[in-house]
């Protein structure tokens, strides 16, 4: 079941479309990475899609519900979490106080928002803080208590702009391993990120976004997508007869040395490999080993914005 | 309209002013002055009639003066907004803190009403607790000196009753406006001393000068700040809207 669906959804300021025709599915408990460049449009989608800013045209649905239907934006906002761009939290209220305000206005019940404040302030290392104004808290605490703001009401679907944007290392580890419990939870989480590393980590599937949507797909799909998938055999040593051997393939689509390795084209890796194998060795070629070199996705990033 | 969200957003605004020591003291300060410097002024002014005037031409003089000088507490009420609400909203601005709240299950005239709710009650507090000097000394002393109490009168009762809490509004309202278009604090301060210059000149100078009766001039501001009153509310009701604040407010 998706759980956001858009269907050309556009915005524009004046003379200026920052958001063109994006049509998308995303599914329930799928973590779902949304990558471009400055300016490309993500946070405008994204506060489209949290009944921040109203769309030009199109449609777009979170739930059962309507963002541009005045009777369910309420009820939108209340189904999601939000973490912005910026903290944005009360730096001298205490970090509790700041987590208590936001659940009293997702209108979660007493009881249960001590609870939660509780549970998510633990699970973020932040319980013994919990007193502290925001303030003296560092980055990345309070990143991480800008996290469990918008979790406070235990949402449906989150939405994360750069969940781990100035995050030491070790920060921002925590964050993504809490992303992916939240994923075990089957929450649908919708993610603005510049960190490829990140994306390919952690979500399901990726969308590249430059005003308009460029490509969707798993981490992996993007990256065969590209076509840049290589076969690399390791020789002991190239000589003239397996050269010769290997361009008479007609699975190979281009040959380039380096060293003494073969760095191969090929249509299909999986099924003409073994065919390639036997050849070489035939040709009196020693195999050391063979492994594949795969386009990255930030290789596969770089292609899809500056090719658009 | 659900008050009690507004409440909410209430309740954590003054909460964040009880913890800035800016906002506090600004609190503290402007009614401790005016409730101090009013009735000295005032007390001075009437010692100094003591040795030329009968009892009666004496209370006359005195109820003229009190009617007058509690006009000046309708500067506190709109003076106090200028720091109080720009630091609401640009608090807010300059926190980055708009745009997680504007993303909760609140409508915008529940926010609007809340944030301006939580700006006029330390304002008009800080007034109130400055009129209560006022009345304690003025009373106290017009006891002493005179053997009677000037106040309450008609005039003092339409100002602290009426003209400040509509002036405080309109005051908020103002700032409200003024801070959508400024990011910075002082900038906004400044604006809002020059925009809430002619109000003040309007509600107290004729006070001061006695071109028409009290109660009467009294009953005119009422009307004027009323009419003022909603005129504001719907501007910045207009410009206090999600996609407005996001998307326009810098």
């Amino acid at each position: 079941m998706s759980m956001i669906e858009t269907e050309n959804l556009t915005r524009t300021f004046g003379e200026l479309t920052a958001v063109d025709n994006v049509t998308m599915k995303v599914n329930e408990g799928e973590v779902f990475g949304f990558l471009g460049p400055n300016g490309a449009g993500k946070i405008t989608t994204v506060r489209m899609l949290c009944c921040l800013i109203s769309k030009t045209s199109g449609k777009a649905r979170i739930g059962d519900f309507e963002v541009d239907r005045e009777e369910d934006r309420l009820k939108i906002r209340k189904m999601v979490g939000y973490l912005a761009g910026d903290v944005g939290l009360y730096e001298n209220l205490s970090a509790y106080k700041n987590l208590d305000f936001f659940g009293k206005l997702y209108e979660v019940p007493s009881g249960k928002r001590e609870e939660n404040i509780k549970h998510l302030l633990e699970l973020l290392g932040l319980w013994e803080r919990k007193d502290d104004v925001v303030a003296g808290l560092s980055k990345g605490m309070k990143q991480k208590l800008a996290i469990a703001r918008a979790l406070i009401h235990e949402p449906q679907v989150l939405f994360l702009d750069e969940p781990t944007a100035n995050l030491d290392p070790l920060a921002a580890k925590t964050v993504r391993d809490f992303v992916l419990e939240l994923k075990k939870e089957k929450r649908t989480i919708f993610m603005n990120t510049h960190n490829l590393d990140e994306a390919e980590r952690i979500c399901d599937r990726i969308a590249v976004l430059k005003t308009r949507l460029i490509k969707v797909g798993s981490p992996e799909d993007l990256e065969r997508s590209i076509s840049s998938r290589k076969t690399v055999v390791h020789l002991e040593s190239i000589v003239n007869s397996v050269l010769a051997a290997v361009k008479k393939l007609s699975t190979v689509k281009n040959v380039s040395t380096s060293e003494n390795k073969l760095i191969l084209d090929m249509d299909d890796p999986e099924k003409d490999n073994p065919q390639l194998v036997r050849a070489i060795v035939a040709a009196g070629g020693n195999i050391q080993y063979v492994t594949e070199e795969r386009s990255t996705l930030e290789d596969v990033y770089l292609k899809l914005v500056r090719g658009t | 309209m659900r008050f009690w969200k507004s409440w909410i957003v209430t309740a954590k605004d003054l909460s964040v002013f009880r913890n800035n020591k800016y906002i506090l003291y600004s609190l503290i300060a402007m009614p401790l002055i005016m409730g101090l410097l009013i009735p000295v002024v005032l007390i001075y002014s009437l010692q100094a009639q003591v040795a030329v005037l009968t009892q009666a031409q004496l209370i006359e003089v005195a109820t003229l003066f009190v009617n007058m000088f509690s006009s000046f507490f309708v500067i506190t009420a709109v003076a106090l907004p200028t720091v109080i609400a720009s630091y609401s909203f640009i608090g807010e601005k300059l926190e980055k803190s708009l745009e997680p709240l504007l993303a909760t299950p609140t409508t915008d005239s529940e926010l609007l009403f809340g944030k301006s709710l939580g700006a006029f009650i330390p304002c008009i507090g800080a007034t109130y607790i400055g009129e209560l000097i006022f009345v304690i000394v003025i009373g106290g002393w017009s006891i002493i000196n005179l053997g009677t109490l000037l106040l309450p009168t008609l005039h003092w009762a339409l100002v602290t009753g009426i003209i400040i809490p509509l002036a405080g509004v309109l005051s908020v309202e103002a700032n409200i406006i003024i801070s959508s278009r400024v990011n910075d604090m002082r900038a906004a301060q400044q604006i809002g001393g020059i925009i809430i210059l002619p109000l003040l000149l309007l509600t107290v100078l004729p006070s001061v000068i006695q071109i028409i009766p009290m109660v009467t001039l009294a009953l005119i501001l009422s009307g004027g700040l009323a009419v003022a009153d909603v005129g504001l509310f719907y501007l910045s009701k207009a410009i206090f809207q999600r996609e407005e604040i996001l998307t326009k407010w810098k």
